[in-house]
């Protein structure tokens, strides 16, 4: 399998006036696609920092992150927004739907914001909400949908650029055990049929059981790398 | 993306409706009234202006230059087929009346006043001035009979006189030798007009009833006045009769009356000054609603930029918000003020329920007719743009500073 994320010597150092914390520490990483990784450690262990450099929301101290075979960490911010939308799929801990759109139109505004037509814009947010399993929920806005069903119109909005891989910051977080349950069957089903890969930032168990790899970070180091 | 952008932009400002409906009723009131008073200012203004126009002045006046000084009686020049043919020519002139202008005394057996007497033929009076429509049925005509040596006097003199419709009259003048001449007449209509300081100093007799006492030679006149078709006309008219009249005064309405010209051009200015305090006041209105609503999605737009949403489109889509709030308001707002306008644009506003008919003692009409000129209209569109995009910017500048994480992070 191709390498899609590199980073090597990364390092995001915050300083304050009495000292330096370092959030990631000298991080080397490789991921290649297809891959179904859990990113895990105790709070403040640089988790959320390194994906939120990994997915070009903000900039190393020092170090290098190739996505591709392109160094992103020399992008400006406006190439970085460009990369974000061409090549990054995102899903967060609270869902973040734009509330006034519906289920369909939540997913299909990534991709008219990549300037794709509208008529392929639906077609597409459709199949991709049977896909997640909310077909039938489209013209639904967010309210109206219970936490596990926005977190799989969230996952639909993710994939919607045709990203080269997703990102997702602790995406059961807020889901009881079924919802989370199903949604980790479905992103699993994905990965496995579509090759999507998935790269989580989590201390949930359910997901560190269903990854097949699981990196451990402490302290913004990597500390262990599992291969199941 | 620009439909979606429209849409969503759209579709943000209904988030809230009670605070979107608040600050839309806002501007709806602030432009209604802002409209209407512009309109009911235009409209009183102007019609006072017009009604003066068309009761006393006309649009272009003819004097010898000596008259203008004093109404020197002998500062008149010649009615003669030159004349005539030459203000024919001038073009853009619907009507003449050559008048005699004199300086009188006006005595009733209760009282007497001082009168500016116009000596007019009917007729051609009645061509160029609506005065005569401002006599009532019961209160006689306009010089009626000729040879009757009858006056027309206003409605506020006759109440000076303490006299009515043919109550007899004597009229007292200085002559051109310096002579007095005093003649009798009968009350034979009285008027009143929009215009209360006009109407006590003014009266009417027939040129051909007095022209033998003034001993002004024959054809002999003090005043042209000429109708044209409007206030543009006029002076192109009055430019081109002055070329053809080099010896005498020629002079536009707002020539002979500068302070109507003035306060037709100052309507104008005071219109956008009022608009202008509104539309500010109304402003930070919707800068408040908008940046109350940029704060409250803090979280959103750093997940929007997160996600790929440039800064740009941001700030596109908060200024698009900022102006269909401003454009809804605005839209709502001059609608229901052109309505009311034109509900009332031919009834007219009564404002004599005020007090009485007191504006009329200072030129102003107590009946005022609202209208809303194109210019103006454009005007009230041009202020709601401006301060529809300058209310737009500090929000929309606000979310453009937003750094995604830090967003995402609120």
């Amino acid at each position: 399998m191709s390498t899609i994320i590199e980073t090597s010597g990364l390092y995001k150092i915050y300083k304050d006036q009495a000292s330096e914390i370092h959030a990631v520490d000298g991080v080397n990483l490789r991921i290649s696609q297809g891959e179904f990784t859990a990113i895990v450690g105790p709070s403040g262990s640089g988790k959320t920092t390194l994906l939120n450099l990994i997915g070009g929301l903000d900039s190393p101290t020092s170090g290098s992150i190739h996505i591709d075979g392109s160094d992103i960490s020399r992008l400006s911010p406006k190439e970085l927004v460009d990369f974000r939308l061409h090549h990054i799929g995102f899903i967060f801990q609270s869902y973040n739907l734009i509330p006034v759109l519906t289920a369909k139109e939540n997913v299909s505004f990534v991709m008219d914001l990549q300037g794709r037509r509208s008529r392929e814009a639906g077609q597409r947010s459709l199949e991709l909400l049977e896909a997640v399993g909310l077909g039938d929920r489209a013209d639904s806005r967010p309210a109206k949908l219970s936490g596990g069903q926005q977190q799989r119109v969230a996952v639909a909005r993710a994939l919607a650029s045709k990203p080269r891989f997703i990102l997702a910051d602790e995406p059961t977080a807020n889901l009881d055990s079924k919802s989370a349950a199903n949604l980790l069957d479905m992103m699993e089903k994905l990965n496995e049929q579509e090759q999507i890969t998935f790269l989580f930032s989590t201390h949930d168990p359910r997901i560190m059981a269903k990854a097949r790899r699981i990196i451990t970070l402490e302290d913004g180091r990597i500390v262990g790398d599992i291969l199941k | 993306m620009k439909t979606m952008l429209i849409s969503l932009a759209w579709k943000n400002i209904w988030r809230n409706k009670l605070r979107s409906g608040m600050i839309l009723g806002a501007i709806a009131i602030g432009l209604f009234a802002g409209t209407f008073m512009t309109a009911f200012l235009s409209g009183w203004i102007e019609h006072s202006v017009i009604s003066d126009i068309q009761n006393q002045l006309a649009y272009i006046q003819v004097h010898d230059p000596g008259f203008a000084a004093n109404n020197d009686i002998k500062a008149c020049f010649l009615q003669d087929e030159a004349m005539v043919a030459k203000i024919a020519s001038a073009g853009e002139v619907a009507a003449v009346s050559y008048r005699l202008r004199l300086n009188a005394m006006l005595a009733s057996a209760a009282a007497a006043v001082g009168v500016s007497v116009k000596g007019v033929d009917v007729a051609a009076e009645k061509a160029v001035f609506t005065l005569h429509e401002t006599i009532p049925d019961s209160c006689g005509a306009f010089l009626p009979d000729e040879g009757r040596m009858q006056i027309v006097i206003s409605r506020k003199t006759a109440e000076k006189l303490k006299v009515r419709l043919r109550s007899k009259l004597v009229l007292t003048f200085q002559d051109t030798g310096g002579e007095m001449q005093s003649l009798a007449f009968r009350v034979g209509g009285i008027f009143k007009t929009a215009n209360a300081a006009f109407d006590e100093g003014t009266v009417f007799v027939r040129k051909s009833d007095i022209f033998a006492y003034t001993g002004l030679p024959e054809g002999a006149v003090h005043e042209a006045a000429l109708m044209t078709g409007g206030f543009e006309t006029c002076r192109t008219a009055s430019e081109r009769l002055q070329s053809l009249l080099p010896g005498l005064d020629v002079q536009t309405w707002d020539q002979v009356q500068p302070e109507l010209g003035l306060m037709l051009s100052w309507i104008g200015l005071m219109n956008g000054f009022i608009l202008a305090i509104f539309l500010l006041a109304l402003s930070f209105g919707i800068v408040n609603t908008m940046l109350m609503a940029v704060l409250e999605r803090t979280h959103e737009l750093g997940m929007l930029a997160c996600i790929g949403m440039s800064k740009r489109r941001i700030f596109r889509m908060i200024m698009l918000e900022t102006v269909f709030l401003t454009g809804v308001g605005s839209l709502l707002g001059i609608a229901a003020g052109l309505s009311v306008v034109g509900l009332t644009a031919r009834s007219g506003i009564d404002l004599t329920f005020l007090i009485e008919d007191q504006f009329e003692d200072y030129g102003f009409a107590s009946v005022v007719y609202p209208v809303m000129r194109a210019g103006t209209f454009m005007q009230i569109v041009a202020l709601v743009a401006l301060a529809g995009l300058l209310s737009a910017i500090y929000p929309a500048r606000k979310a453009l500073k937003l750094e995604p994480l830090e967003a995402i992070r609120n």
